[in-house]
């Protein structure tokens, strides 16, 4: 306890940590990345970049690296925001107040700063909140400023983006739209300029953007490794010696960071005098209506992106050239006909464990497949993991099943089908407090862990909010002295206590019809492919999962519930088919599960995927029919709120459809997807729905 | 933190598991190697060669009494400046040169029920109310500075703490922005994490920052498991005694690791050699070029630790199993290969 600090008192105390970052003159290769970011630094209006790609591409490194080639600003001396003392628009509080009484305001200088948003930042921390030093010392209360207020002017840079909260992401959003921050709480009332440049990098196999925030960036860039074995050695050579000895590499690459800062200052300067002709705007307009771009923020990215660039190389006025090369970066992520990020990691259908596996088989095996349907959008697509994406050769059919055969001649494996990426299913938002861990749905949560998301009056009272607490009382400090010889006086009114929320992944029941009617036209390998493109969206979401299958006679419990989704696929792709529909088996077996992990942890709220053509014909009783007796068992199946029901229709298109899906759908009251429906929707309907 | 109990297993009496401890060994030689994940199943000795690793490792100098285990070298900067430690040797020298002490390299454990703010640091309660001002204390990363941080079961880590975790790695500075407090220092750690893959899979980027995977499995030979329980045995019965027997063992292996650290950084690599490494890790179809730098770096630590200057193809063939399992490109859901794949690569 006795080992703390002070903590930075100036808003502009950049990280005391310096010296050791790489020098962005010294890096090798990612050409585009590195354009995208000088863009951003030349016009501020281009609107950010998001790097997207693989680990270990330089990512972080090239921007941080980018505070070293950021030119100087005239500011305001003593403003805390850095306003411009040229430009009244976009000026605070203060400093026009300060105009108004007929002050001038002294300039000052001082570099464009890069403020980094790290992953844990607390939201009073984004924003800015009450300055509790000075209302325990006035009894006043005052604007303490945050993040957003450094970072006007300049560049708020997220590593890891897709990762940061949703609580945090909608307050960037909504200063980023406005380029104001205006702050309501806590008794203090604030509003200040907060237009800055917002940098983001992110490793697409964790999980994708939201697609608000993914449009609010500017520019888009995909990088990836070099393939160059010459580069890469250059490469590891640099780092190598950068590692040795850092000051000495920063040293030797300070000349190259000199010319592209001078570099970017000369097109800062030429920027303004920058035109473009009328004939080129409408060749952005006709680039823009042909990759069927959403809204309007492309056209105007392109056309501020090109100006730029034409800056940067010295010219006057932009060319076709300037346009095409800044236009890939700006359509990226907003083009709707190609499927605007491109899927994360893309599936391959898992092989039986016993094949052994060499790597040089692997690397060949890449080489020769060729990149999957949907995916020759235009721009070139360098970020080479899409390949492999068919799935592989049909394994030998005389390939003997792991299970029991059974009684059952007629029985197949079939190999799993084209995955995709899947909508979203999650379970809505509610009040209840849960344990547990996981990134599908969001919930409060009980215990002590959870991100630290806000305060509030009411909690668990042994989760105190130091800060938010210390504010409450801090503006009675003054009155309330001089009893307790603590300096800081706390009553009870002032408890405010942490109000935690995390993502918990829920449970998944996956009931899986591998009856003998699933067998024909491949129906079988859609649904494994429907299967694992759902486990895969559960790896992501960390969720739990089950599998049940039902043929023959019975239903099995293939898998009982684990967190292992490598075992759920390896099951799946060894999973035999045949005989007959037993489905109210099925239902019997699920709801059985069901209960069991009910009975375990009652406030979680399981989620059943069926995946059936519903062709019942194997009951559990002589009486009634067998469909007739699955739809009485899914009628009272469906009577426990608690759980979830998604039918997956497997029943194949061309043939007459008996919808005895949507029939079970309706009597589990649950919800009613064919195959084709499950897939993702694009960005647009996303973005309508949220 | 040392550990509780006086004597732990020591690492010198392990038998067998040569990847394991060689990786553990070449990460104490060159801690820019960035850690070592063990995948393995139950009672593989995995958590003892962690823990018994404190035991040999070897002196550094910090600054005495900084919170931050900062060497001489990086104090006096601004860090310094907003540290309020009044036993802190470098404010106690004014200035100047700050009074240090050489110590071992500690190993601090994250355990995997860790509170973010525990992880990160906090606001410091108690000056908060004894004295109204806002005070940063650290947290298990400051601790972690240029130490080992060692999480046993690491793949069953709370998600938002494996994403500040992943923050911090990726810079080796610890920017914290958090109730109420704004602070950043540095934390250059070396991540060693044990996992037994049943209980499911790592996330990617936090795979991909372990430089080095060792998978390890019980061992086949009938001697070698009689040996493992007779020296099991005997540690319980006199622990002390056990680790006296193994003492002389123990402090060769420190000498040697000593010596290896003090070669590394005169290893030279040729051309050749990289090459080597580029076309390797172009061939299995790594992500990004951490492969190949910290290749390199595994190879040259090797070196150092035969006593060579030079790294030689056979490093690097060696290097390459320990670097590339957890990073050659797999498909989804596929299992993390052991390291003997790749003895042809």
């Amino acid at each position: 306890m006795a080992k703390a600090l002070k903590t930075a008192q100036s808003p502009h105390v950049t990280a005391p940590v310096r010296g050791r970052i790489f020098p962005f003159g010294a890096l090798v290769g990612q050409r585009e990345m590195k354009l995208a970011l000088k863009l951003n630094a030349v016009d501020p209006g281009v609107g950010g970049v998001l790097v997207r790609g693989e680990k270990g591409t330089a990512k972080s490194t090239a921007v941080r690296g980018l505070a070293a080639i950021l030119p100087e600003l005239d500011v305001a001396a003593g403003c805390g925001f850095g306003c411009d003392p040229a430009d009244r628009r976009h000026m605070c509080d203060r400093c026009l107040g300060r105009l108004a009484k007929g002050e001038s305001l002294e300039a000052g200088t001082r570099r464009v700063p890069v403020v980094d948003l790290p992953l844990n930042a607390t939201e009073d921390m984004v924003l800015g909140g009450l300055d509790f030093g000075k209302a325990v010392r006035s009894g006043r209360r005052r604007f303490m400023p945050g993040l957003l207020a450094k970072a006007n002017r300049g560049f708020l840079y997220v590593d890891e983006v897709n990762l940061l909260d949703d609580h945090l992401v909608d307050v960037i959003l909504d200063a980023a739209a406005s380029g104001r921050n205006c702050l309501e709480r806590e008794g203090v009332s604030f509003s200040h300029p907060a237009a800055f440049v917002l940098v983001g990098t992110m490793n697409p196999e964790e999980g994708e953007l939201r697609p608000q925030l993914l449009d609010r960036f500017g520019l888009c860039v995909e990088v990836g490794g070099e393939q160059d074995p010459e580069l890469r050695v250059e490469l590891m050579a640099l780092r190598e010696s950068f590692d040795r000895d850092p000051e000495a590499f920063c040293l030797l690459y300070e000349r190259e960071n000199l010319d592209e800062a001078a570099e970017v200052e000369r097109a800062r300067l030429l920027l303004p005098t920058v035109g473009l002709s009328g004939g080129l705007r409408s060749f952005i307009t006709a680039l823009c209506i042909e990759n069927n771009v959403a809204g309007h923020r492309a056209d105007l990215v392109i056309q501020r992106a090109a100006r730029a660039l034409a800056a940067l190389h010295g010219r006057r006025e932009v060319t076709q050239e300037d346009i095409a090369a800044v236009a890939p970066l700006a359509l990226r992520h907003r083009s709707r006909d190609a499927s605007p990020p491109p899927p994360p990691e893309p599936p391959k259908p898992p092989e039986p464990p016993e094949e052994p596996e060499s790597p040089k088989d692997e690397h060949d095996e890449q080489d020769q497949v060729e990149p999957p349907p949907g995916q020759d959008n235009d721009q070139q697509d360098d970020s080479g993991p899409e390949e492999g994406f068919d799935p592989p050769p049909p394994e030998p059919p005389d390939q003997g099943p792991e299970h029991d055969m059974g009684e059952d001649p007629a029985e197949e494996i079939h190999e799993v089908g084209q995955t995709f990426k899947v909508k979203t299913i999650r379970q809505p938002k509610d009040r209840k407090l849960r344990r547990g861990s996981g990134r599908r749905s969001a919930t409060r949560t009980a215990q002590k862990l959870g991100r630290y998301v806000k305060s509030s009056l009411h909690g668990q009272p042994q989760d105190l909010a130091l800060d938010a607490t210390l504010r409450a009382a801090a503006p009675y400090q003054l009155r309330r002295q001089g009893h307790t010889g603590m300096a800081v006086c706390v009553k009870p009114q002032d408890l405010r206590l942490k109000v935690r929320e995390k993502r918990v992944g829920n449970f998944l029941l996956f009931l899986v019809d591998a009856s003998g009617s699933m067998g024909a036209q491949a129906r079988m390998s859609a649904t494994k492919g429907a299967v694992l493109s759902l486990l895969m969206d559960a790896y992501q979401k960390r969720d739990k999962v089950a599998l049940v299958t039902f043929r023959g006679r019975e239903a099995v419990l293939n898998l009982p519930p684990t967190s292992s989704i490598e075992l759920a696929a390896k099951l799946l792709a060894e999973l035999p088919v045949g005989g007959r529909t037993p489905l109210t088996a099925g239902l019997v077996e699920a709801s059985e599960q069901l209960r069991r992990n009910l009975r375990k942890d009652p406030d979680s709220r399981p989620i059943v995927l069926i995946l059936t053509d519903g062709r019942a014909n194997a009951g559990l009783g002589p009486d009634a029919p067998p469909h007739e007796e699955a739809l009485g068992i899914a009628a009272k199946m469906g009577l426990d709120e608690r759980v979830r029901f998604v039918v997956v229709d497997t029943e194949a298109q061309s043939v007459v459809r008996l919808d005895l899906a949507a029939r079970l759908a309706a009597a589990l009251g649950g919800e009613y997807f064919k195959i084709d429906d499950l897939k993702a929707e694009d960005l647009v309907g996303i973005a309508r729905k949220e | 933190m040392k550990s509780i109990m006086k004597t732990t297993y020591p690492f010198a009496a392990m038998v067998g598991q040569q990847d394991m401890k060689l990786s553990l060994i070449l990460n104490v030689i060159n801690p820019g190697l960035s850690g070592v994940l063990i995948r393995g199943e139950k009672g593989t000795g995995k958590s003892t060669a962690a823990r018994a690793l404190a035991e040999i490792l070897p002196d550094i100098e910090v600054v005495e009494g900084c919170p931050f285990n900062l060497d001489p070298g990086e104090s006096g900067g601004e860090l310094c400046l907003a540290c309020t430690v009044a036993v802190c040797g470098f404010k106690q020298a004014q200035g100047g040169n700050p009074k240090s002490l050489a110590r071992p390299v500690k190993v601090v454990e994250l355990p995997v029920g860790a509170t973010e703010d525990r992880v990160v640091g906090a606001i410091d309660l108690e000056r908060a109310l004894k004295e109204g001002e806002k005070h940063f204390e650290p947290g298990i990363l400051a601790q972690a500075h240029r130490a080992i941080l060692y999480v046993d079961e690491v793949n069953l880590l709370e998600d938002h703490v494996v994403d500040v975790l992943l923050d911090s790695a990726a810079m080796g500075v610890n920017t914290v922005e958090r109730e109420g407090v704004s602070f950043s220092h540095p934390a250059r750690f070396t991540l060693v994490g044990t996992m037994n893959p049943e209980e499911g899979e790592l996330r990617p980027q936090l795979l991909d920052r372990f430089g080095l995977c060792v998978l390890v499995e019980g061992l086949r030979s009938a001697d070698e498991r009689v040996e493992i329980m007779e020296r099991r045995l005997a540690f319980e019965q006199d622990p002390e005694a056990f680790a006296r027997l193994h003492e002389v063992q123990s402090a060769e292996l420190t000498e040697k690791i000593r010596q290896a650290r003090a070669l590394w950084p005169r290893v030279e690599a040729d051309r050749a050699v990289m090459m080597q490494i580029a076309q390797a890790c172009l061939q299995v179809g790594t992500d990004g070029h951490r492969g190949d730098i910290i290749t390199l770096k595994t190879a040259k630590a090797l070196a150092a630790w035969q006593g060579r200057t030079s790294v030689d193809e056979v490093d690097v063939n060696r290097a390459l199993e320990l670097v590339l399992p957890h990073r050659v490109r797999r498909r989804p859901f596929e299992e993390v290969a052991g390291g003997s794949a790749f003895r042809e690569a």
